[in-house]
């Protein structure tokens, strides 16, 4: 076989095994659980078709191994449903081994993957060949609990306790919808897709705006166009006299001037009109694209949606694992499992559940001898409920029947850690304190196993489900119990985030964690301990320039801008609060949010990226990160007030026109470093226009552009009269005499050849020449 | 077409036609030995020309609104939006840490991708894709020692550098993975 394919087979394989495995592990534990006979025998009958599916499939990708293992359980299945007994508890033990087996060798990378130790493999069989059934090994069956047929919920409605049965899916006598398989990164990438419309469908409505501001433009022109109506009407109709050449020939002249103003009338009527019609067409296309964008992306969303079971199915033996391991017992009963969440979501969402469970484990569940002692049933029930709420949320509720929270140990630790004074700790009423377990470093267990009981677990529970646009809760009585809830979209939340500019460039903070956005005048900045800070909310919070927080170049500004006082952001949560200077705050928008694939793995200060409605892409800040990154010392530096800093060269206002853009890039570092204001064109045409509507020192501009190249703009700024004087640096590939003489006969002052340029070349070339 | 132009060919003419027809119909070396050669994209970065194995190429684009993204290593560059993915754009000039001659107007972005990794190169412009036989490579030359061996396939006819894309997308240099220390 060829190996690409062979390779392709087994990732496919990978999949389908996983399922049956699942399937078969649910089914031992459903089978733990249900007495009835006939609801027993249809378990077994479903574990030994899911091992009979994974022999073949197996044998498929050459997989001999699991093939012989597969064989072995299905014999025991087999043996098992041709008695229809209860077989012992070590059988499930070696069955879950050999399960484990199975998963973990389909667990290992590319070649390994799939194969099982030879020694391994043939002592299970051993093992497995002993559990085929022989009427000396069963042991009494279990009695038969009336009613507990939970092995078809479409025939048993809906049981307040249907345990996990997911093995007897199968079974499932509901009339079977049609369905494709399909792989998930198809999906997404269709998502991926569905959202970039999204895009288009803003761009449209920014196009819409631009035309109608230019159908606006006609309003005006009709009025001056009405009052200087009249004015045509009297000289169109004056009679004709006076005497002498100059008079004669302003007479002749007359007609033709009247005759073009009857033309540009025409004309632009003419364009009125179409303007007009192509506004109503663009209002139409953004509706009506605008319907078809939202529909296609609810539907690209929905393709998402994934049952809650698709991450629950492997709950039920963690528990059972846990149990066994701390000599507790306990049954995981799960509801809601067909409630459908956004795929993405259920992903992150199921750390935290682990966590959640482990916590209820670990801490909730007393052992059965304490059980007892209180009074309680020996086995401990832990409940896993998944509602659908209104409002596009679902709700995941995690109950214990265990010893509840010790709001002593909390308050104790809380205080321990100083997140809490004596006195605070007194007045705390229950639900503040329970509240504290969210809290970094509180931990009311004195020992740690690998993942609870070193306070780490439940803050990032609670920082999950707030990045994911949830939040969490908890509730506790203690010795009944506790539950904890989370309620979070069911979808991905719109994302909010305010647009700003730092350093000149746009970036995204996520509205969610913006405190406030406010201005500041120079007078409400305090240096406390040389580092600036503002007072909000009478407390003293401290002032950083984001741009520095951002390790970017520090870009010299405008004073007059500056006038009506600095635009800041305070960032933060709970009680840290840093208050950051950025150039400008423009709007808040809903973004779609992107991620930054490898090789950007992960990257400092910026969580994500986003694409604007202008089509531009946006880092999107980590306000976490910024906080860590403005507190480190060293990074909050006391800026000297003054605009221009720089001994011996005065800041200079510099226009770059350039079609490159990373020469574009470069140039503008180059200037910006130097302590100048630098703006920037991207062709010629674009350069004169900025050149006539704003002061410039000097111009820098590329030779080869589009529209209008550096010759042509060089010899247009000369015949100018307004802009004649100004000084041109040309900077270009072209490296013959014929261009340098032809730049010069322009009109340029300098001519720097890219293929020999230095930075140095052109700062002397622009300090020589203002 | 004239009929009424050209004398009926001479024996020795037709001769000459037939040996240069056998000549055309003789398929090309790279075709005789297709196992011994790389498929290779060729680009010009600055004054140096470059190739890559087209297999690791998606595509080739103009480069328009790039983003430049702070606190990120020299070699990134920014960040280009291709059909709703976010792709970084890297300068392999930096990552080398080849020294940067004069002013380069680059306007292309090859757009690679292998071993879980995506990202964009920068490119002056595409010049093509060839066969290049494999023994046809020959070492790198001093000039080039600054890329590192490492890095390098090896130098084709006319200094044509071909990089080792398997290389260098397997390199850990090339992953940007920072925490801020605290």
């Amino acid at each position: 076989m060829d190996d690409e394919f062979l390779r392709q087979l087994r990732a496919t394989f990978k999949v389908e095994a996983d399922e049956h495995l699942q399937s078969i592990s649910n089914g031992l534990m459903a089978l733990d659980r249900t007495s009835a006979p006939r609801a027993r025998s249809e378990i077994v009958e479903a574990m030994f078709r899911a091992a009979h599916s994974l022999k073949g499939a197996a044998k498929a990708v050459d997989l001999t191994a699991i093939e012989m293992l597969c064989q072995s359980i299905e014999s025991v299945f087999a043996s098992w449903r041709r008695q229809n007994s209860t077989p012992p508890p070590m059988a499930r033990d070696t069955l879950h081994r050999t399960l484990d087996a199975i998963g973990s060798s389909l667990a290992a990378p590319a070649e390994a993957c799939g194969m099982v130790a030879p020694a391994l493999a043939s002592s299970l069989r051993q093992s497995l060949s002993q559990l085929e059934f022989s009427p000396s090994l069963a042991s009494t069956p279990a009695p038969s609990a009336p009613g507990a047929v939970h092995a078809s919920p479409a025939l048993s409605g809906d049981p307040p306790t249907k345990p996990v049965v997911v093995a007897v899916r199968e079974s499932d006598r509901s009339a079977p919808k049609e369905t494709v398989r399909v792989a998930v990164a198809k999906l997404e990438s269709q998502l991926l897709e569905a959202e970039e419309m999204l895009a288009a469908k803003l761009a449209a409505a920014q196009q819409e705006a631009e035309l109608r501001k230019l159908a606006g433009r006609f309003a005006v022109w009709r009025k001056a166009w009405l009052a200087a109506e009249p004015d045509a009407q009297v000289l169109r109709h004056a009679p004709e006299g006076g005497a002498g050449d100059a008079s004669r020939h302003a007479h002749s002249a007359l007609p033709r001037l009247l005759d073009f103003f009857d033309v540009s009338l025409d004309t632009l009527k003419w364009l009125e009109d179409k303007t007009g019609a192509l506004v109503r067409a663009a209002e139409q296309d953004r509706h009506a694209f605008g319907k078809l964008a939202d529909d296609l992306l609810e539907h690209a969303k929905k393709l998402l949606l994934l049952p809650f079971a698709t991450i629950s199915a492997s709950f039920p033996k963690l528990v059972r694992d846990l149990c066994r391991d701390q000599g507790k017992e306990a049954d995981l009963t799960i509801r809601g499992e067909d409630v459908e969440i956004d795929k993405r979501i259920l992903e992150e969402m199921k750390d935290p559940l682990v966590h959640l469970l482990r916590n209820s484990v670990d801490h909730g569940i007393e052992l059965p001898a304490e059980r007892t002692r209180l009074g309680k049933p020996s086995r401990a029930a832990i409940t896993l409920v998944v509602s659908r709420l209104d409002g596009n949320k679902v709700q995941l509720s995690l109950s214990d029947d265990g010893a509840g929270i010790d709001l002593a140990k909390v308050k104790e630790s809380a205080l321990r850690r100083g997140l809490l004074s004596p006195g605070e700790a007194g007045q705390l009423d229950d639900s503040a304190a329970q509240a504290l377990i969210f809290l970094s470093d509180v931990s009311t267990s004195p020992t740690v196993s690998r993942l609870s009981g070193r306070g780490l677990g439940l803050p990032i529970v609670r920082e999950k489900a707030e990045k994911l646009g949830g939040e969490v809760s908890v509730e506790s009585s203690a010795g009944t119990g506790t539950t904890f809830r989370m309620l979070l979209p069911a979808t991905r939340a719109a994302f909010r985030g305010i647009v700003v500019v730092v350093a000149g460039r746009l970036m995204v903070v996520p509205t969610a964690q913006v405190e406030r956005a406010i201005r500041v005048k120079p007078v409400d900045i305090q240096t406390i301990e040389g580092h600036e800070t503002i007072s909000y909310q009478g407390r003293a919070v401290p002032l950083v320039q984001m741009a520095d927080v951002l390790e970017l170049p520090p870009v010299e500004r405008d004073p007059a801008v500056h006038a009506g006082g600095a635009s800041v952001l305070i960032l933060g949560t709970g009680d840290v609060h840093i208050a950051f200077t950025v150039d400008a705050v423009l709007d808040e928008l809903e973004v779609l949010v992107k991620p930054l694939r490898k090789p950007l793995s992960r990257v400092r200060n910026i969580a994500a990226a986003t694409v604007l409605g202008s089509g531009q892409v946006a880092p999107i800040l980590n306000v976490s990160d910024l906080l860590m990154s403005a507190s480190r010392p060293g990074s909050v530096k006391v800026r000297a007030p003054a605009v221009a800093s720089r001994p011996g060269i005065a800041t200079r206002s510099i226009l770059i026109a350039e079609d490159s853009i990373t020469s574009r890039m470069l140039l503008k570092a180059i200037l910006e470093s130097a302590g100048h204001i630098v703006k920037t064109a991207v062709d010629g045409l674009d350069a004169f226009s900025q050149l006539r509507t704003e002061h410039f020192d000097l111009l820098v501009s590329d030779v080869e552009m589009p529209r209008l190249n550096g010759f042509d703009l060089t010899a247009r700024i000369r015949s100018d009269p307004k802009l004649s004087d100004l000084p041109v640096v040309l900077v270009t590939a072209l490296d013959t005499r014929e261009d340098r003489e032809r730049g010069v006969d322009a009109g340029a002052n300098a001519y720097i050849v890219k293929s020999g340029f230095e930075q140095g070349n052109l700062l002397e070339a622009v300090q020589r020449l203002v | 077409m004239n009929r009424t132009g050209p004398t009926p060919p001479q024996p020795e003419a037709l001769q000459i036609l037939r040996a240069r027809a056998q000549a055309l119909a003789r398929p090309p070396e790279s075709e005789l030995a297709p196992q011994a050669s790389v498929e290779v994209l060729e680009f010009r970065l600055a004054t140096e020309r470059y190739a890559i194995e087209t297999h690791y190429v998606r595509e080739v684009q103009p480069l328009k609104n790039l983003t430049t993204l702070p606190c990120t290593p020299p070699f990134v560059l920014g960040i280009v939006n291709v059909r709703g993915r976010i792709v970084p754009v890297l300068d392999l000039r930096k990552f080398f840490d080849l020294p940067e001659q004069g002013l380069t107007d680059l306007h292309r972005v090859i757009l690679v991708g292998g071993n879980d990794l995506e990202f964009g190169l920068l490119a002056d412009m595409r010049v093509g894709v060839r066969s290049i036989a494999l023994d046809s490579l020959q070492p790198a030359p001093a000039t080039l020692s600054e890329i590192g061996a490492g890095y390098l396939m090896g130098v084709a006819a006319e200094g044509l550098v071909v990089l080792d894309m398997a290389r260098i997308l397997a390199d850990p240099a090339i992953l940007v993975h920072e925490e801020v220390k605290s």
